[in-house]
């Protein structure tokens, strides 16, 4: 981002107040750093490219071999991003694990993403990050308290409704689900004052609208699936072709895979 | 080793959502309270081992926790993290999502230090990582292929499977 005068920042702010949400879209985009690699206009160490998706090395990495993983579409948090994208960002970002496992015997790595300011994101554009990890490398590790169980209760009870609604759970399985998590609930009533990370909700409205959004992007998105048949056949061919060629590597180059699972057995 | 999170699922405690495929929870520790847990049905050890179509259902899912979480917790940012291997973090040996809710100076640990690494070094990790990254190839269309066979017919998942698990088939072969 170049510098700017206080007079440029307070001609800026004035334009965008004057912008329509579609305007402010494309102008988002046009400033975005992101957007301009992925239109190759500003350059980056491209380690994966597809229809959908770029993943480039960061150059600010947690440690050496973090990548970052985007949807070549601007879109500025998860909620945004249309389902099948994220499937596939999702999938990719797994391959991507899988190279970074083999090639820097990393002993694990972490997918992460963050929406919002609070959640540490700091760029506009939706990032899947994939980081390579080692014992001590002191990189998002963290420890998780033993929750008590009314918290646990009243968390499920009060996402439960919205979710089953996203999720197209039919309202009687919510209603049923709702009484059993509502009798304990009353019998320790008094526990619900200690709810307080879950109660404030001045921000909330954006986060709502941007949601709606999404949905809406949803709706269009789901009715797809039985155009797809039609590629079944060649798509099946190039699987065959390529999973016994994988295996073969894996083999030859001893990836370590099985030893990150067996660590737990 | 007892899994956890199967554990979870058979005492049906604390399971928001089941399906054949993704499970959704809140589990018993957490990071910060209304921490949702999104884990699959089937027992994976490792996140390289959860089929394609599993693993893009899961994100989905996730997608779909994470706005409940926005509007139902009023939380004012989320994390979607993997942890993938005891040195990522991970605690229980079972392929999972986990959903954080985030609020404005909650001092959660999971921001880490940005480093500003030498050329040399950037340019060998990257030269490392592209050299194998670029024999990815078509993983969107791989996906395309399992959903469309994988919902409609149930009598070809098995063979679908067979060829997909690969990492399982060669984690069954350990003693």
């Amino acid at each position: 981002m170049p510098e700017m005068s206080a007079e440029q920042q307070q001609a800026l702010q004035e334009k965008l107040k004057s912008m329509s949400p579609e305007e402010l879209r494309e102008f988002q985009k046009q400033q975005c750093i992101f957007c301009q690699i992925v239109a190759g206009q500003v350059p980056a160490k491209k380690v994966y490219e597809d229809e959908q998706s770029l993943a480039i090395m960061d150059i600010n990495p947690a440690v050496p071999g973090h990548i970052l993983l985007l949807p070549k579409e601007h879109y500025a948090i998860m909620p945004q991003v249309p389902e099948k994208e994220i499937g596939h960002l999702f999938l990719v970002s797994k391959y991507l694990s899988q190279v970074l496992l083999k090639v820097l015997k990393a002993g694990g790595t972490n997918v992460f993403v963050a929406n919002g300011l609070a959640a540490g994101q700091k760029a506009q554009h939706f990032i899947v990050h994939v980081i390579p990890r080692k014992e001590g490398d002191g990189v998002l590790n963290w420890e998780e308290k033993l929750l008590d169980n009314n918290i646990r209760l009243k968390v499920q009870q009060v996402v439960e409704g919205r979710l089953n609604e996203l999720l197209g759970v039919k309202k009687e399985v919510v209603r049923a689900e709702m009484k059993k998590a509502a009798v304990p609930e009353k019998e320790k009533g008094k526990e619900q004052g200690k709810e307080e990370p879950l109660s404030g909700k001045e921000e909330k409205a954006e986060e709502e609208k941007e949601g709606g959004e999404r949905e809406k992007e949803e709706d269009e998105a789901e009715p797809e699936e039985p155009g797809k048949e039609e590629q079944p056949q060649e798509a099946a061919e190039k699987g065959k072709s390529k999973k016994p060629e994988k295996k073969r590597e894996e083999k030859e180059e001893g990836i370590s895979l099985d030893d990150i699972a067996k660590l737990f057995t | 080793m007892k899994c956890d999170y199967c554990d979870l699922l058979e005492r049906n405690d604390g399971i928001l959502y089941q399906d054949s495929e993704v499970v959704i929870a809140v589990k018993e520790t957490a990071l910060t309270p209304g921490q949702i847990t999104i884990f699959t049905k089937e027992h994976f050890t490792i996140l390289e081992m959860i089929p394609d179509e599993i693993l893009a259902k899961c994100a989905t899912v996730a997608n779909k926790v994470g706005i409940a979480v926005f509007e139902s917790l009023g939380a004012q940012g989320t994390n979607v993290i993997i942890q993938n291997g005891i040195p990522a973090g991970q605690k229980i040996p079972h392929g999972a999502l986990e959903i954080i809710p985030r609020r404005e100076k909650d001092n959660l640990p999971l921001q880490w230090k940005p480093q500003q690494l030498m050329d040399e070094e950037m340019d060998t990790a990257y030269l490392t990582i592209k050299q194998e990254a670029d024999k990815l190839v078509d993983i969107g269309k791989r996906q395309e292929k399992k959903q469309v066979v994988i919902k409609p017919e149930k009598g070809k998942i098995e063979a679908e499977e067979g060829k997909e698990n690969y990492l399982l088939k060669s984690l069954k072969r350990m003693p």
